[in-house]
């Protein structure tokens, strides 16, 4: 566990902070977060045809509402949390590739959820969506990743999964 | 009189906790069940809930920023920092006074008490007091990161000059914030939660655990 903790730990820190660099913030946090607007809108097309997008901001023609995705909404910073837990366990790296690429579609599945209630919680009540931008879906999307992380771990072989959970209670 | 989950608890012993496995669908949903009452708690008692971590910014602002604050206050769950910088408006004569709400900072606190309530362990009142104490500096540290970004950042040049952090000071206090507020506030209760949970997540995988106590 202590391994664990410590690896885990030195991840987040190096992937944050490489986040956080002007390169990263061009070349990937702007394209994702751009990306994780217009998927949330194409979502939302299928039931409200007002929906429009421009880079990372979502808006309504016909409510004249709009929201921009900003660090913390775009679920980069959850996505990090879930690469540095995952390559902290001791695992196969087949097995962690694989908890990779369902982890991020999990994490960022609820993420364009969250989004997409966040939307429509704004035109409806103001104090509502603060709550919720917040509090509320910030712990809901660690859950998330919790759940995930728990799950990818349950499919892990028998093996390295005994050598993992070998930790103090 | 006892409890639901504390009769539930004394119904069974600590070695059947350690041979049971456990569903994940129904850990997830008591969780999302205690999310809901842990988030009022934590809301309407918030100015009780965050007051060691105005005591705890007090005493860091004590030692290490006795130049820059002369108090911190608290009002709800509003942590206000009464400093001794100058306001940078022509005319104005008072000093820079710097909300924070700990709220921000301290959301997981209610994630770790459904998460631990949820797995209803015998030593759940023991974790949930271990859980509080260790979140305190990390809530801390958020709310200590916004008030300097406040100060050597967002204020502008005027009271940041007055502040007197060199450049490298500046860049360590964005990456503080950025820390304080993007990961650390969902990411230690959780990370707080599976330390203190082992042998649980060991029952979540559908086997009888067997780690060493």
């Amino acid at each position: 566990m202590r391994r664990f903790l410590i690896v885990f730990i030195a991840l987040l820190a190096v992937s944050f902070g490489f986040e956080l660099t002007p390169f990263a913030q061009t070349y990937v946090v702007t394209p994702w977060t751009d990306a994780v607007a217009h998927m949330s809108a194409a979502l939302m097309r299928g039931f409200d045809g007002s929906i429009t997008t421009s880079g990372n901001v979502i808006g309504s023609k016909a409510s004249a509402f709009a929201v921009s995705i900003e660090a913390g909404c775009n679920g980069l910073e959850a996505t990090l949390v879930l690469l540095a837990a995952i390559v902290a366990f001791p695992a196969p790296w087949k097995h962690r590739l694989r908890g990779l690429a369902l982890g991020v579609l999990a994490v960022q599945a609820l993420n364009i959820v969250r989004v997409a209630s966040l939307f429509y919680l704004g035109q409806w009540n103001r104090d509502v969506f603060e709550w919720a931008h917040l509090y509320v879906w910030q712990a809901l999307i660690m859950l998330d990743v919790l759940i995930v992380w728990v799950v990818w771990m349950r499919w892990m072989p028998r093996r390295g999964r005994d050598a993992g959970l070998a930790v103090p209670a | 009189m006892t409890s639901p989950l504390e009769a539930d608890a004394g119904m069974r012993s600590a070695s059947a906790e350690r041979t049971t496995a456990v569903r994940l669908p129904a850990f997830i949903l008591a969780t999302l069940a205690w999310l809901v009452p842990a988030f009022a708690v934590w809301y309407f008692a918030a100015p009780i809930v965050v007051a060691p971590v105005v005591w705890l910014a007090r005493i860091v602002a004590l030692v290490g920023l006795h130049d820059t604050v002369q108090a911190i206050e608290q009002t709800g769950s509003i942590a206000t920092f009464v400093t001794t910088l100058r306001a940078a408006t022509s005319g104005a004569r008072g000093v820079v006074i710097v909300d924070v709400n700990t709220l921000l900072y301290s959301f997981g606190m209610p994630l770790f008490a459904a998460l631990t309530l949820a797995a209803r362990e015998t030593a759940w009142k023991r974790h949930l007091a271990l859980g509080y104490v260790a979140m305190l500096p990390f809530v801390a540290w958020g709310v200590l990161a916004e008030f300097l970004k406040n100060v050597a950042i967002t204020a502008g040049p005027a009271i940041a000059s007055q502040a007197g952090f060199a450049p490298w000071q500046r860049e360590t206090i964005a990456f503080a914030y950025q820390f304080g507020s993007l990961i650390l506030p969902a990411v230690v209760p959780a990370v707080l939660w599976v330390a203190l949970h082992g042998a649980f997540i060991a029952r979540l995988h559908g086997r009888a655990s067997t780690s060493a106590a």
